[in-house]
């Protein structure tokens, strides 16, 4: 126990104590009472005098009793704190946790984020004098809630005001904020008479949250020290964690949907997956499906990692076909009432089925005769139309451009520069978009190919060792560039994603390789119709995470554009002159509806889904291990600098009512 | 004074300090003397000297010197021996009540004097049936007003008047008050005393002169409840009433005690005091019923019968 203001309490003491006394060695003001006689009066008052010689002092019990009273009191201005954390450095960052997993509904009935606040809130109260706290909330991105203050009521305020958002945890931007804030508290402060420790910009950093964070093994405390308070009990949770929703390749009409579902708790469970359309359960057998998943198994110390939960728990995965030739909305629902709602439903706008569209451009009679063989004859594309790169630049925009994109779902382009880009996306065989930051170097020749990612989309099954590939030109393409395939010092190709617009680009020319004839074309090419135009059938782009940008086409002749969020909220955004648009405010799972005010008040809807197993793995972590570091945690209940003033308050009010009773009752020892 | 001729008639007023149906009952009970007395004159009461009236009481062997005119000749004319025949002797009763009228009987709930003066209105009205001689004394420091000799029960209103009249003031001196009474009253007879006896001069002188007039005496101690369960608290400047006196008290559960223990250790020096000397004492708190302590608790103390 510590008094944290045991000045203050000296003080008042050193004044209301002796005040207390010199009142008591005043003369009594006594209230005159007329009697029949004071014979008998006097004579008692005289014997108890003779008679006990310490009467004096039996009287002063009551004094006695008034001193305990202004001692519990003083006791209690002095602040006192059970369970003292001594802190050398006085400047505290508090990050606070407010990722999905803060959704979990506790045994008591509480969200986990009522608890984290709880617990921040109680450690911002017992913040000894004249330390200076900030508070960060994180999910994927942190925000300054409260930057550094002494004003505890402020900082209360500002944890009370964190709400939970469906986003994953992420800590390092929160880690970056909380050095670059203690950094300038040092400027701030610079000069004399600061505590050495905060002229050194260290500050502690106490983390509320139930340590699941995706990151946290990449990250490192630079000065300073950590502490992590474990917040949450609640185990039990199912979830689903991947989902996708798409047409049949061959016949559009089919609607495949595919969830996979985790049990995360420690039992056990049996639970229904049903599939909606628009909200309605679909009519007829199939559209809910019983599984039986088995416990998941003891949480691992540490940080999570995503492929920690894959030994964790027992998936299943669910797969629901259905003939359904309109679009709508596809839901995926898990009938049953855990810990963490946010996990128990996936949703995902759906199109009406349509066909592939594919437009090849080439000047080329045998890379003509190569793409119209592997389009139309190999992958079936029934709507496929080839054009020159005379004919493409001169197309009207009619031809090329529908609804503010690129008409075609895919435009293939061998060895044709352009800079005519409507929205889309793009294979450059050999050519390039003309867009700024994109260029062309010295050729490379007679190198051989050093690296590839055969686990991307893109490569899957093509087979890129038995591709030859006799010579190519330098690119200089952007930095986010993906690199699929590498030379020893330059890149063969690589996917480019800007907004509304992916870019696939290979430094070579087809002709100057065995693609055409080798099996892996075909393959190639067909991974393209699938990744890029999601079979053509589904926009994968529409599915997102929470905190996700959300980068949307704008039809032409559109001035704004009203968003709808799933919880009803509108957002008005102006987007004129632009030809797309983006949106950042995702942080609520569900469906956004997307409006323009061009003429076809043109509509599209996009999903915000978790589908995130280290959110839904909700059973707090026991300790916290940020890089290789594992961080001083406080477990079970935060009770740290635990205020022991009420105690006094009550002690000083018991002792006044015994006193008052002593006085009302002359009861007297 | 023609309308309390009339009044008497039937009822003697009692004015508010007695009502009719208790005056009725009263009227069956006499006063009762333990002693011997020599009355001047005859009066209705039956003396335990034995005289000359009319009823017979007892027969005793004659001695020389024996009146000769109350032998009774027909007992010696069967036994052959001398018998003396005994009559009762009725003779007149001296009845004094001094009722004590200091300031000090002025508290109390119900009133001490007005306690007092009911006592005192009551015994002398069972006087005055009886064709007793009442004699009434006032007194504080001195005898304030007396009334005397007053026989019957038309004399009743009168007492009534003079108790509802006298003043309740001035500092009690039983013993200036005593020795007055002393001096004037010479007959013997019986005496009550009514009050509280809360005198700073004390009791006993004055009882003392009492006693040296050779009277039954009966000392009725009132006393209110206030006095004997004080309901006091917190820091007190108690003042008093009679003289001003004051003593600073702050009242506590030892020093109630204290109180409570002297008062009781003040009635049994008095009750002490009395019983030593053959006088009776009666405890009288005011909270009692003034009725129950007439009819029943006097009459056990052997006043009224």
């Amino acid at each position: 126990m510590i008094l944290l203001s045991w000045q203050t309490a000296l003080l008042v003491g050193a004044i209301a104590i002796p005040l207390l006394i010199l009142l008591y060695f005043l003369k009594l003001r006594r209230r005159e009472h007329r009697i029949s006689s004071t014979l008998l009066w006097k004579r008692a008052v005289h014997d108890l005098q003779v008679n006990a010689p310490f009467q004096k002092l039996r009287r002063n019990l009551l004094l006695f009793l008034q001193l305990l009273v202004l001692g519990a009191i003083i006791f209690g201005l002095a602040n006192p704190v059970m369970n003292f954390v001594k802190r050398q450095e006085r400047n505290i960052v508090l990050l606070v946790d407010r990722s999905g997993s803060m959704k979990t509904i506790e045994p008591d009935g509480r969200t986990r984020m009522e608890h984290v606040k709880d617990a921040a809130a109680q450690f911002v109260s017992n913040l000894a004098d004249g330390s200076r706290a900030m508070v960060i909330s994180f999910a994927d991105r942190a925000n300054v809630a409260c930057s550094f203050t002494d004003d505890k009521r402020r900082l209360e305020r500002q944890i009370r005001e964190v709400e939970p958002t469906d986003a994953c945890s992420k800590i390092g931007e929160a880690l970056q904020l909380a050095v670059a804030y203690s950094a300038s508290l040092v400027d701030e402060r610079g000069g004399g008479g600061v505590p050495e420790a905060a002229q050194r910009g260290a500050a502690d950093i106490e983390l509320f949250s139930d340590g699941r964070i995706a990151d946290a093994d990449e990250q490192y405390v630079t000065r300073g020290s950590m502490q992590y308070y474990k917040i949450g009990e609640a185990a039990d949770n199912v979830g689903i964690v991947a989902f996708s929703a798409r047409r049949h390749y061959e016949r559009p009409g089919m609607l495949s949907v595919f969830a996979e579902v985790e049990n995360f708790g420690p039992r056990p469970i049996r639970t229904d997956v049903s599939i909606l359309l628009d909200g309605r359960l679909l009519p007829g057998p199939g559209s809910i499906k019983e599984i039986e998943l088995g416990p998941a198994a003891a949480p691992t110390s540490g940080p999570a990692r995503p492929d920690d939960t894959a030994a964790l728990a027992s998936r299943q995965t669910v797969i629901f076909e259905m003939q359904h030739e309109s679009g709508g909305v596809v839901e995926v629902r898990l009938s049953r009432d855990d810990a963490l709602a946010l996990d128990n439903r996936v949703v995902a706008p759906i199109d009406p089925p349509r066909q592939v569209r594919v437009l090849a451009v080439s000047d080329r009679a045998d890379v003509r005769w190569f793409l119209n063989r592997e389009f139309v004859e190999s992958l079936e594309i029934k709507d496929f139309k080839l054009m020159t790169g005379q004919e493409y630049e001169s197309a009207p925009d009619k031809a090329l451009i529908a609804e503010g994109r690129s008409a075609f779902d895919l435009v293939v382009l061998d060895n044709h520069d352009t800079a005519r880009l409507p929205p889309g996306d793009y294979v450059f065989l050999g050519g390039l978009p003309r867009v700024k930051g994109y260029a062309r170097g010295e050729e490379v020749e007679g190198r051989v190919l050093a690296l590839w990612n055969e686990s991307h989309p893109l490569l899957r099954s093509v087979g890129v060792d038995r591709v030859f590939i006799s010579k190519w030109k330098r690119l200089t393409l952007p930095e986010h560039a993906v690199k699929l395939i590498e030379g020893e010092d330059s890149v063969v190709l690589a996917l480019v994603t800007e907004p509304g617009h992916r870019y696939v680009i290979s430094a070579f020319d087809v002709l100057d390789t065995n693609l055409p004839l080798q099996p892996a074309f075909p393959i190639f090419l067909q991974n393209a119709v699938m990744y890029l135009a999601g079979g053509g059938l589904l926009d994968e782009g529409r599915l997102i995470r929470p905190g996700d940008t959300m980068s949307l086409p704008v039809p032409p002749g559109a001035q704004n554009v009203r968003i709808d969020g799933p919880d009803g909220r509108e957002e008005n955004l102006e987007v004129q002159g632009r030809h797309s648009m983006t949106f950042a405010h995702t942080y609520l799972a569900g469906v956004y509806r997307a409006v323009f005010d061009d003429k076809g008040r043109t509509a599209n809807a996009f999903a915000v889904n978790t589908l995130d197993p280290i959110e839904s793995l909700i059973t707090p972590n026991e300790t916290f291990t940020i890089g290789a570091e594992q961080v001083a945690s406080v477990t079970g209940q935060v009770k740290v600098n635990e205020p022991l003033w009420p105690w006094a308050a009550g002690a000083a009010l018991l002792v006044l009512l015994v006193e008052w009773w002593i006085y009302n009752k002359r009861v007297m020892l | 004074m023609a309308d309390t001729t009339a009044a008497t008639q039937k009822k003697p007023s009692s004015g508010g300090l007695l009502d009719p149906d208790f005056m009725n009952r009263l009227e069956r009970l006499e006063i009762i003397s333990r002693k011997i007395h020599s009355a001047r004159n005859k009066g209705e009461r039956v003396s335990k000297r034995k005289g000359e009236s009319a009823e017979f009481a007892d027969y005793r062997n004659y001695v020389s010197g024996d009146d000769l005119r109350h032998i009774d000749w027909n007992i010696y004319a069967r036994l052959e021996r001398l018998f003396l025949k005994l009559f009762l002797e009725e003779e007149e009763l001296n009845v004094s009540i001094l009722v004590d009228v200091s300031k000090s009987m002025d508290s109390g709930e119900p009133q001490k004097a007005l306690y007092a003066k009911r006592v005192a209105a009551a015994i002398g009205y069972i006087g005055l049936c009886n064709y007793n001689r009442v004699n009434l004394y006032a007194y504080a420091d001195k005898i304030v007003g007396f009334l005397r000799a007053l026989r019957s029960r038309r004399m009743m209103s009168r007492v009534v008047q003079f108790l509802e009249e006298v003043p309740i003031e001035g500092k009690s001196h039983f013993a200036a008050a005593a020795r007055q009474f002393a001096m004037r009253h010479t007959q013997k007879g019986v005496a009550l005393v009514v009050s509280d006896f809360l005198d700073k001069g004390g009791f006993e002188e004055g009882l003392r002169y009492l006693l040296g007039r050779h009277l039954d005496i009966y000392a009725l101690q009132v006393l209110s409840p206030e006095e004997l369960q004080p309901e006091l608290a917190g820091d007190l400047r108690l003042v008093d009433c009679e003289d001003d006196d004051v003593a600073e008290i702050t009242v506590s559960r030892p020093l109630l005690d204290k109180y409570k223990a002297n008062l009781q250790a003040f009635c049994e020096s008095l009750r002490d005091y009395c019983n030593q000397r053959g006088i009776a004492y009666v405890m009288a708190p005011t909270s009692h019923p003034f009725e129950a302590l007439i009819l029943s608790y006097l009459r056990q103390r052997g006043l009224v019968r």
